[in-house]
């Protein structure tokens, strides 16, 4: 019997427990909770803390995350305004913003309600994009990209569609934009035939310039030969000139000039692989005449 | 009575099965090492149940039997027949005595084996190291604690119903029930410490389980051996072999001394039980287990935040006002459940990709190609392409051909946590917003871009320019994270066109090797012409120089020749015309021919060699026709 004190205190611990888990619950920071009695909506919790309530069949405690959620599903195929074909994924961030309202609609069940918030997501999104062409969502030029226009759209028409969800979209964005299989093919068809053109004006342009250096380079020399021709031409006029001060001194006497000229030419015509058929009047070769008409004279 | 407690060991060999089916699919369910121990446990507990209650069914029949015999020999008056009772008299004693002698050593052997086998058998599983998931760690714990507690009350039952009535039967059957339940909860723990973040406590708690179950064989073999050596006393209440005291003491922490000193007294012949420290030990027990939950819970009063940690302290779900983010160091709290602690790695540097993630088969190749594969899905987004206005103009209506241009991106995105509260309270997975936003701002940035400008030079720019933008919208939504870094440099054309990009930059490498052939061609050329240019000049001057000193010299000959020639200008004139004559006509041929009247033809070998060298070897045999 000296055990019972501290069986009845471990007992009564025990039973503490149990009624404060039965009795009390905690709402976090991140959770709203609907309290709800034999079924029916007592109150609704916004504030976290430590709070009281009837035990599990009288009352029920339901709690929803009001964090925002992500939500993001299919990356699908749609068409636009002027008939392309597009794959688009958009994503959004939404959390319960009525809990009383949303617990009437999907229960405790989140992903009823994102089944829901996913059809009315792609509602919004194929009719957003189908109302718009390609140039709005893809070009270089700012002013005419409609792609935050196009986010708004979409933002404003499913906050429309689920106005009465109890649910905030809080935002909405494009995550990405695709092309289907036959036409990436296309795209990457046309990048190719880009690319060629592009090595063809790189080959074209590379023999242009090649053409052009080289030609410049053979002006350059011509002019420089040219100079250097001219050059050459004034040098030996020179030359004639200062050889041409030297005749006075032939002067003294033409005919003597005039025959050591003819000798030299004769001499300097004479220099190589000469044939000579000379006649023997020519002197020294008159001797030879002489030797043999000689004797005829004398006889 | 003695009915009710064989129905008793009906249902506890019955409740036994069902535990062990439900904690083997449990345990499959849960990828739980632990309870796959604690499922061989409870199986072996079911057959040392079953084997119990057969052994308890014998030994009710031998009772009946006995009545039945007593009533007989009351009845009967003629006792000549009835004095000697004989063996055949009762079978049921007959049986029950074979079956203690032959089964039970044999069921006893027989468990020792499946032990021994079952503890080197899960030993090697173990050993293969299986990853244990905590998936649906909550669940098990659930079911589990639901196991523990209805095989708690029904093991008590049978426990005290042993006890009071002195069943030898019944006592394993309910160690093995209590056991069961004992194991329930240590496996709900290790659950719980999964979910904690420990799943090593697993594989340490199964392995424990594992040395356990040997103990248990080793202690099931000393009982075999020792029950030869047993003293026989009479009227002693039987121990069946199969019962372990182990897992007596397991099962019954409580009786744990009581078990020890139950061994005793049934090896000894006296009572143990009865002295002063088995019931200070019995009275101390519960004082300890509560002290541990003490200290347990105190502990729960410190928490230690690890260095480049952050955490948020809570009050009942609430954030405490002006501790609601602790820093890294010793901190006091309320104990659990009054205040928690949520922790955040808010230094670390957090990553994800944006675009391809390089898949881990592609992880060992050293080189990354552009028209090599290096992930196992292409991943392209579209860019808006320069030509892209004058293309759409052009395109007939309802053609499909796209203007804009493809590109694989495999962005990293580097980021911390920087407002742990909007990081945490604000958003159910912020992380994976900040990757979506990310990827959204891609998008937003490239269909926007020009194609040539992001291949060249704007990429340093885009990085940073992209890295700014995701801030600005993960501050728009308050996501409570600091965007570090965005790296563009695996951003590069897709498989199928890369071998066309390459062969442009082919084309610009060509057009530079053009280049250069002409600026060598240009270089060889110009300078070739300056030597030219000073040869001729220089040949120019030559020419000029030596006509100018041949004139000079010439005159200066002259002024004397004249003297000579004045002197003797018959002689001077024939001298030197001789001398010139003679000596420039010398190499050359001659032919001398004398003019006559006659028309005579004459012919010339021209064709011969001037010149004598090694090969002329014939010369005209004479110059007989021509000298005439």
């Amino acid at each position: 019997m000296k055990r019972n004190p501290v069986t009845l205190a471990t007992g009564a611990l025990v039973v503490l427990i149990f009624a404060a888990m039965l009795f009390a619950f905690q709402v976090r920071q991140t959770e709203v909770v609907i309290v709800t009695t034999l079924g029916r909506y007592a109150r609704s919790i916004e504030a976290p803390g430590l709070y009281f309530r009837w035990p599990w069949p009288i009352q029920n405690v339901h709690r929803f995350d009001n964090r925002i959620r992500n939500l993001e599903k299919k990356y699908e195929q749609t068409t636009t305004a002027d008939g392309r074909i597009i794959v688009i994924d958009v994503f959004l961030g939404w959390r319960v913003k009525e809990p009383r309202k949303f617990l009437e609609l999907f229960g405790d069940n989140l992903a009823a309600a994102e089944r829901n918030l996913e059809i009315q997501l792609r509602t919004a999104k194929n009719n957003t994009v189908g109302s718009h062409p390609l140039a709005d969502f893809i070009s270089v030029d700012p002013q005419s990209l409609r792609f935050d226009q196009i986010e708004a759209e979409m933002l404003r028409e499913i906050r429309a569609a689920t106005a009465n969800f109890g649910v905030e979209i809080v935002l909405l964005g494009i995550k990405q934009i695709g092309l289907p299989e036959s036409i990436t093919t296309k795209v990457f068809d046309r990048m190719k035939a880009e690319r060629e053109r592009l090595v063809k004006q790189f080959q074209g342009e590379g023999e242009r310039e090649s053409i052009r250096i080289r030609s410049e380079a053979d002006l350059q020399r011509e002019r420089i030969l040219a100079e250097a021709e001219g050059k050459a031409r004034q040098i030996l006029g020179e030359a004639e000139a200062r050889a041409a001060a030297q005749l006075k001194t032939f002067e003294q006497n033409p005919e003597l000039a005039v025959f050591l000229l003819k000798l030299d030419a004769l001499e300097q015509s004479l220099k190589e692989r000469a044939t000579l058929v000379l006649d023997p009047r020519t002197p020294p070769f008159d001797l030879l005449q002489n030797a043999v008409t000689a004797p005829g004279r004398s006889n | 009575m003695e009915q009710n407690v064989s129905g008793k060991g009906l249902v506890n060999w019955v409740l036994l099965l069902v535990l062990t089916v439900a904690a083997g699919a449990l345990a499959r369910y849960a990828q739980s090492a632990t309870g796959l121990a604690a499922t061989v446990f409870i199986g072996m507990g079911f057959l040392v149940a079953l084997v119990a209650y057969v052994q308890m069914r014998l030994v009710e029949r031998e009772r009946l039997e006995r009545l039945e015999f007593d009533e007989l020999r009351k009845s009967a008056t003629s006792a000549s027949l009835f004095t000697t009772p004989d063996a055949e008299q009762f079978p049921a004693r007959r049986a029950r005595e074979q079956f203690e002698r032959y089964f039970v050593p044999a069921f006893a052997l027989l468990l020792l084996a499946g032990q021994g086998l079952g503890a080197y058998f899960l030993w090697r599983h173990l050993g293969a190291d299986r990853p244990s998931t905590v998936e649906q760690a909550t669940v098990a714990m659930t079911l589990y604690g639901m196991l523990a507690l209805v095989y708690f009350q029904v093991g008590k039952y049978s426990a005290v119903l042993a006890r009071l009535q002195q069943q030898p039967f019944l006592r394993p059957q309910a160690a093995y029930l209590l056991l069961g339940s004992l194991l329930c909860v240590v496996t709900a723990g290790v659950e719980a410490a999964g979910w904690a973040g420990y799943p090593q406590a697993d594989v340490i708690a199964a392995r424990v389980l594992v040395i356990i179950l040997a103990l248990v064989a080793v202690e099931n073999l000393v009982t075999l051996v020792l029950e030869i050596y047993r003293p026989r006393v009479k009227e002693q209440v039987v121990h069946p072999l199969y019962e372990s005291r182990l897992i007596g003491v397991l099962s019954q922490p409580g009786g744990l001394i009581a078990t020890a000193a139950q061994a005793l007294d049934y090896q000894f012949g006296f009572k143990v039980s009865q002295t002063w420290f088995y019931r200070f030990l019995e009275r101390a027990f519960v004082w300890l287990v509560l002290g541990q939950l003490a200290i347990l819970l105190l502990s729960t009063c410190f928490v230690f935040i690890e260095p480049g940690e952050q955490a948020l302290l809570l009050r009942w779900g609430r954030p405490v006002a002006g501790r609601e983010v602790l820093d890294p160091g010793p901190h006091l709290k309320w104990p659990w459940p009054v205040d928690r602690v949520e922790r955040y790695p808010t230094e670390r540097v957090q990553h994800f990709t944006v675009g391809i993630v390089e898949g881990d088969e592609f992880a060992a190749q050293r080189v990354l190609l552009w028209t090599k594969p290096h992930a196992k899905e292409e991943f392209n987004l579209i860019v808006a392409s320069g030509d892209a206005r004058a293309a759409g103009a052009a395109a007939p209506e309802g053609e499909q051909a796209v203007p804009v241009n493809l590109l694989t991106v495999n962005m990293p995105v580097q980021y911390q946590i920087a407002d742990l509260r909007a990081y945490a309270f604000g958003h159910a997975d912020a992380g994976k917003l900040l990757q979506f936003l990310a990827q959204r701002e891609v998008t937003r940035y490239l269909v926007n871009v020009d194609f040539d400008e992001i291949m060249g030079r704007g990429r340093r720019a885009a990085s940073e320019e992209l890295r700014q933008r995701i801030q600005a919208q993960a501050d728009a939504h308050r996501l409570g994270v600091r965007v570090l870094f965005v790296g563009l440099h695996g951003i590069h054309p897709p498989i199928k066109v890369a071998g066309d990009f390459e062969r442009v930059l082919g084309a610009l490498q060509e057009k530079e090797a053009t280049n250069h052939l002409a600026r060598a061609y240009a270089a060889e050329r110009v300078p070739l012409a300056q030597a030219e240019a000073v040869r001729k000049v220089n040949e120019a001057e030559a020419y000029r120089a030596r006509l100018t000193s041949l004139a000079a010299g010439t005159a200066a000959r002259f002024t004397n020749q004249v003297l000579a020639y004045q002197a003797s200008p018959e002689v001077y004139r024939l001298r030197t015309y001789l001398d010139t004559v003679s000596r420039s006509i010398a190499p050359a041929r001659k032919y001398v021919i004398v003019p006559s009247n006659t028309h005579e033809v004459v012919t010339l070998n021209l064709e011969d060699r001037l010149r004598r060298d090694l090969l002329d070897v014939t010369l005209p045999a004479s110059p007989a026709p021509a000298s005439r």
